[in-house]
């Protein structure tokens, strides 16, 4: 029972000869494929066994790929990260081997109502077992759903297909027994119908997952395989039907009942085409409300997650102005980034690291501190150094200066280019002592050293820091010139 | 600071407020000083225009984003009371910042445009000047302009309406950098007046520009 835990999920595996049964087989049971193939082999004639067992492994055990995509689904959830655990810590040892065949796409005749969760957490790896029972009802509950009982009944029809199965294959077995024992057994009606049932239950097996796959991936419905398995089904039953109605008469006979039937199920096929249309437009519409209700979870999420949260500290602090102004922008700034920006943008360019910079000095003195940035370059390590320099002279702003602080970042081919401007009382720039590293060396020192230049303007009614990086190519002569022509160097 | 001899006398300037969100309508209501009257106030696009259309006011605070209409929130009501743009001038509130909707707005005919984070004494400051007839831009709006007619000056042989003068230019960056009209002035020793000539120059270029790149542009900067 423990060793059931910790096999792999059995699926059909890629490295295949027909089917890749064999080789999944064989990871699964842990056994050499040579064997198994051989196994395989043999059973094939001891009466078929093998055949059958191959096909219907082969009908019920998804792919890998099928397999992993389920899985893959599931952590996609935006509401519940629990679901997104892995089972296998949880999972009971109840996996058993019979249990193992179970989660096939094709035994789900259950309600397709039963949510999106419930239909992905059943279609997932075998060995999710009743673990991943409980993530999806989890997650629904926390939804408000109550896919709790809708999910059992799910599991019940599950085991009640796998008991149909084995009872039509004792049948089966029963008849032929019987007839070996010389009882007259109807072969001539039987085998049509048996066919016509078969039929019937791959058409509606692909039905099934059409429909259950349509509605949670686009991409598997115009699968080729499903239309394969369709015409197989469809082509079963006509044949099925046929022989039984034509009572196994000649070919002309046959023939003519063909061709009866063909202009038949045209003239219904004419008849039910637009309920067919209708059907697929349902189904088109019904899969955009499933995306957009995807959406509204993940912004519910995201809002509830943050502007929520802030506004409840925004209660709880209403008597604090500046907690509460620096609250709001912090969340003001914090969905902006969210609606409007995109993970492209998360560049290494420079506006992009002036506003986090902003943001946090905003954050920590309780500034507003606007920017603008016109233009726009690559960062390196000497812009690094000017966003330092940017950054030490907002926080003089914010901390000295009054009301909103204006960055501004101008970036040409040419020089890149921040003014940062406040509405303070204003210094002498000479007053300072030397001591104070603050402006001298985190903002002019820092400057000159990577070939720019600070200037400081301060008068009573604010002032403005405005810091100049000629582009590397530029040379210093032309620095030199920059300096003179801007003219603002009051140093 | 302001040279207007009507608000001097005592005369009000009539005002309506279009928003959507009835506490920010009074909220800025509230901000609105003694030299302007709220005339009206309208939540939708249909509401709005009819009631700009009878109350006349000389300003119109117009939020860009409302329900309504066509979809076209703010920039349909300009265009719906485009009769009465002589007489009527609208500033743009909004909390976006984003580019494409600042340009729609300012190009429909709007006259200014602030975020709606502005102070109470800015707000008025800017009716009063939208209702002199200049043009109102916020440090963001010049950024805005800068970044969509780039900030090399515009050559005498170019269409002038693609460029800024280098006059222009000067008086945007240092919009862009923080000034008020007053600062702007000061600094580069010119009347207030002529600031407010240059900036509506900017603004008629902004609007009349038929450069298919400030549209691209706007567009690619949707998301600010």
């Amino acid at each position: 029972m423990t060793t059931a835990v910790q096999r792999p999920a059995l699926v059909r595996s890629s490295d295949r000869m027909i089917a890749g049964v064999c080789s999944g087989l064989a990871d699964h049971l842990g056994w050499p494929v040579k064997f198994v193939r051989l196994g395989m082999v043999l059973a094939c004639f001891a009466g078929g066994a093998g055949v059958a067992f191959y096909a219907w492994l082969w009908t019920m055990v998804p792919t890998a790929d099928e397999s992993a995509k389920r899985n893959a689904r599931r952590p996609a959830s935006p509401i519940a990260p629990a679901v997104s655990l892995p089972p296998t810590a949880a999972a009971p040892a109840q996996a058993s081997t019979a249990y193992d065949a179970g989660p096939s796409p094709a035994v789900h005749g259950g309600p397709p109502a039963a949510g999106a969760s419930g239909g992905q957490e059943s279609g997932s790896s075998s060995r999710a077992g009743s673990a991943s029972g409980f993530d999806a009802t989890s997650a629904d509950d926390s939804w408000g759903g109550s896919a709790l009982s809708p999910w059992f009944s799910f599991r019940k029809i599950q085991y009640g297909k796998e008991i149909l199965l084995g009872a039509a294959l004792l049948l089966v077995a029963a008849l032929l027994i019987a007839r070996q024992f010389g009882v007259d057994v109807p072969l001539g009606t039987l085998i049509p119908a048996a066919a016509i049932l078969g039929g019937a239950a791959i058409a509606w097996m692909q039905l099934d997952e059409t429909r259950r796959a349509g509605l949670v991936d686009k991409t598997k419905a115009d699968q080729a395989g499903g239309w394969v398995r369709l015409a197989a089904g469809l082509a079963l039953v006509v044949a099925g039907v046929l022989v039984m109605v034509s009572g196994s008469g000649s070919w002309e006979q046959t023939w003519l009942a063909l061709l009866a039937s063909v202009a038949v199920l045209g003239g219904v096929a004419l008849v039910l085409l637009p309920w067919g249309l209708k059907f697929w437009k349902d189904l088109e519409t019904e899969r955009a409300g499933r995306v957009r209700e995807t959406e509204r979870a993940e912004i519910a999420a995201h809002l509830h997650d943050s502007v929520l949260q802030t506004l409840a500290l925004i209660q709880r602090r209403a008597g604090s102005e500046q907690d509460v102004v620096r609250l709001a922008r912090a969340q003001e700034r914090e969905l902006r980034a969210w609606l409007f920006s995109d993970a492209a943008r998360e560049s290494g360019l420079l506006a992009d690291r002036i506003k986090s910079v902003a943001a946090e000095v905003e954050d920590s003195h309780g500034h507003a501190v606007e920017v603008v940035t016109v233009g726009d370059t690559e960062m390196t390590d000497r812009h690094e150094a000017l966003v330092q320099a940017a950054r030490e002279a907002m926080v003089n702003a914010a901390r000295h200066g009054g009301g909103t602080v204006s960055v501004y970042l101008e970036s040409t081919a040419g020089s890149t280019e921040i003014f940062i401007k406040d509405r303070g009382p204003g210094f002498d720039l000479d007053a300072v002592p030397d001591d104070r590293l603050g402006v001298k060396e985190s903002i002019i020192g820092r400057m000159k050293r990577h070939g720019g230049t600070a200037a400081i303007t301060s008068s009573s009614d604010g002032t403005e820091v405005r810091l100049t990086l000629p582009s590397a190519s530029v040379d210093a002569g032309d620095q030199r010139n920059n300096d003179v022509r801007n003219g603002e160097a009051k140093q | 600071m302001n040279t207007n001899p009507d608000s001097g006398t005592g005369r009000r300037v009539p005002v309506v407020i279009v928003d959507d969100h009835t506490i920010f309508r009074s909220g800025l209501k509230a901000d609105l000083d003694e030299r302007m009257d709220v005339v009206g106030e309208a939540g939708t696009v249909e509401q709005a225009i009819a009631v700009i259309a009878e109350s006349r006011p000389e300003v119109v605070l117009l939020d860009v984003h409302l329900p309504g209409g066509l979809g076209g929130g703010g920039r349909e009501v300009i265009a719906g009371s485009s009769a009465l743009l002589g007489t009527t001038s609208f500033l743009a509130l909004s909390v976006s910042d984003a580019a494409e909707d600042v340009v729609s707005v300012i190009r429909a005919g709007a006259r200014g445009y602030v975020t709606k984070t502005i102070s109470g004494k800015e707000i008025s400051d800017a009716v009063i000047r939208v209702a002199d007839g200049d043009a109102v831009f916020s440090p963001r709006l010049a950024g805005f302009v800068l970044d969509a007619f780039g900030t090399a000056p515009a050559d005498i042989a170019d269409d002038e309406l693609d460029k800024l003068s280098a006059r222009e230019l000067e008086v945007m960056r240092l919009i862009a950098r923080g000034y008020s009209y007053k600062e702007v002035a000061k600094e580069l020793f010119i009347s207030i007046k002529t600031v407010e000539t240059h900036v509506s120059a900017v603004l008629r270029k902004l609007q009349l520009s038929s450069r298919h790149e400030l549209t691209k542009w706007a567009a690619e900067r949707r998301l600010l």
